[in-house]
């Protein structure tokens, strides 16, 4: 799968899934933890999510803005994930 | 810390920040020396305390190691300074017992026996190429179990009165159980690299970097909690010291006593204490001192992060800031994740995250009782890290439901006033409302915190309404 597509992938789940918001849109670059936009438990969620749609663990301890704030940084991890 | 004692750190932080070859082993010894140097000085604790903090830092690195990193030949040297660190604090106290800044005398008699046992355990854990897996959850219950007995004062007492007739020759002299200074931090950063450890996650660092991260002197006290792998990042490649930071440094510092010994020191004045509820306070007091508590809060332990922060900075280290303006953030949530910080990621990492998954794994509760759950269960136990009573416990929960409600409200919110639609002078004006209602709320929270029992908390919440 491509990086723009994963992008694509996860913006729509951020924005229907987690902020009942379907219509809404967001920048590869909007943060999204830093910013309070996605709550710790819907962070949870994502972290659920990506590991059923990708394949890729994100653990617990890495659920925090220093390990990824937005789609692009998010993105970029799973690709890295899926390479090794 | 008294000014004076945080005054002779800076200059030590000062000149050590200047040294450059040698730098890990010299940071170790020197926050090995001050963690003797800062716990109260009562025998036999003021060398037991400091060296159990030692053995179970170094348990800590044995076991979460891997065996190639385990036997590089710069760990022997760093064990042997360590080591050799101890003996000094020992003859200081034999031969200078009135001058020494470290410990009391110490019955070589008695401590011998056990350095020898500790250290035979410590390389039997070091040397094999394969750990036994038990020993990381056992080191974990370990730290758990002191904890439960730090935390409760009737266990404190008991456990120290027997450990103390062992320790000491004169068995009719029982000690007083005393405070064990900075474990509740150091037992954080450990059960974090244990943890790691058995999730895969953790860098293989040296004896001396993990000693380092786990009692830097200047975060040992009451933090900063900081993560291994940042910490040790910084500490192999500390940041450069330009003369402008001098002026940073200095304001950091001064910031930080001035927060912590006058605005803190007199907000203690007027905050809520057992006699307030006694007086016949009008309830507009009642309302100021519970105020006054939550504000003295802050400013007494964001200060002492400032000089925390500052010292690090001196050393090199940036360590990760514990605040972030809390009281000025429009909802709970944004104020839990602006107070506290290090402590807060930490509970996340450990106990809201991982609860949180299994919940949701298994797929058999709605999505708010999982929440639910989740934020009480976690508030309950950050709660309960200040002391097992039912107290905070209720502060606990108090907190727990509050992001409960609040998130409710906030997915209720979200959909059904999209941002766009409101004016932004009403946006603002909910702005202040919901900072004011969380500061509000956070106050209220004091009377749990910092009463002794629950009926005076109670007692208080109808006094505020002058019900009672």
């Amino acid at each position: 799968m491509m990086h723009d597509s994963i992008q694509q992938t996860l913006s729509s789940f951020i924005a229907e899934r987690i902020l009942k918001q379907p219509k809404r849109t967001i920048r590869p670059d909007e943060p999204l933890i830093s910013s309070g936009l996605i709550d710790s438990f819907s962070l949870v969620d994502l972290a659920l999510f990506v590991e059923d749609t990708f394949g890729v663990h994100i653990a617990d301890t890495e659920l925090n803005a220093s390990t990824f704030d937005n789609l692009e940084q998010l993105s970029q991890l799973i690709l890295s994930r899926k390479a090794a | 810390m008294g000014v004076v004692e945080i005054l002779i750190l800076t200059a030590i932080a000062a000149v050590l920040g200047r040294v450059r070859r040698g730098r890990p082993l010299a940071l170790m010894l020197v926050s090995a020396l001050v963690i003797y140097w800062l716990q109260p000085k009562t025998a036999p604790w003021d060398f037991w305390l400091p060296t159990l903090s030692l053995f179970l830092t170094l348990l800590g690195w044995a076991i979460t190691t891997p065996p190639e990193t385990r036997r590089l030949p710069e760990n022997a040297l760093s064990l042997a300074v360590l080591l050799g660190t101890l003996g000094a604090i020992l003859l200081s106290a034999r031969f200078f017992p009135e001058e020494t800044p470290f410990t009391s005398p110490v019955s070589l008699r008695r401590f011998l026996p056990i350095l020898s046992g500790f250290l035979v355990l410590l390389i039997g854990i070091s040397l094999p190429n394969r750990s036994p897996r038990l020993l990381p959850p056992g080191l974990i219950l370990l730290l758990l179990a002191i904890f439960l007995v730090l935390k409760s004062p009737s266990l404190t007492e008991r456990s120290m009165a027997l450990i103390g007739a062992l320790l000491t020759s004169n068995p009719d002299g029982t000690p007083a159980p005393l405070p064990w200074l900075g474990f509740s931090y150091l037992a954080f950063r450990l059960l974090h690299t244990l943890r790691d450890r058995q999730a895969g996650l953790l860098p293989p660092v040296t004896l001396a970097e993990y000693v380092n991260y786990a009692i830097f002197f200047p975060s040992f006290t009451a933090g900063p909690i900081d993560r291994l792998e940042r910490f040790v990042k910084e500490l192999r490649s500390p940041l450069p010291f330009q003369p402008d930071d001098w002026l940073s440094v200095l304001q950091r510092l001064t910031t930080g006593l001035f927060k912590k010994f006058v605005i803190a020191d007199l907000l203690a004045l007027i905050s809520i204490n057992d006699r307030f509820v006694f007086q016949a306070l009008a309830p507009g007091w009642l309302w100021l001192s519970l105020a006054s508590y939550a504000l003295r809060l802050y400013f007494d332990f964001s200060g002492y992060t400032d000089i925390a922060i500052g010292l690090g900075r001196l050393l090199g280290i940036r360590l990760p800031e514990n605040f972030n303006a809390p009281f000025l953030k429009p909802n709970l949530t944004q104020f839990w994740n602006a107070w506290h910080i290090t402590l807060t990621q930490w509970f996340r990492a450990y106990v809201f995250n991982p609860l949180t998954r299994s919940l949701r794994a298994q797929r058999a509760l709605p999505d708010a009782l999982i929440l639910l759950i989740g934020q009480v269960a976690t508030m309950v136990l950050i709660g309960l890290w200040h002391g097992l009573t039912w107290n905070f416990a209720l502060w606990g929960v108090w907190h727990g439901l509050g992001l409960f409600v609040q998130n409710r409200w906030s997915e209720f919110a979200r959909v059904h006033f999209s941002s766009p639609d409101i004016h932004p002078w009403v946006q603002q004006g909910l702005r202040i409302g919901g900072t004011l209602l969380t500061f509000i709320y956070f106050s209220l929270s004091m009377a749990f915190f910092a009463l002794s029992t629950p009926e005076l908390a109670f007692t208080v919440f109808l006094r505020l309404l002058g019900l009672a």
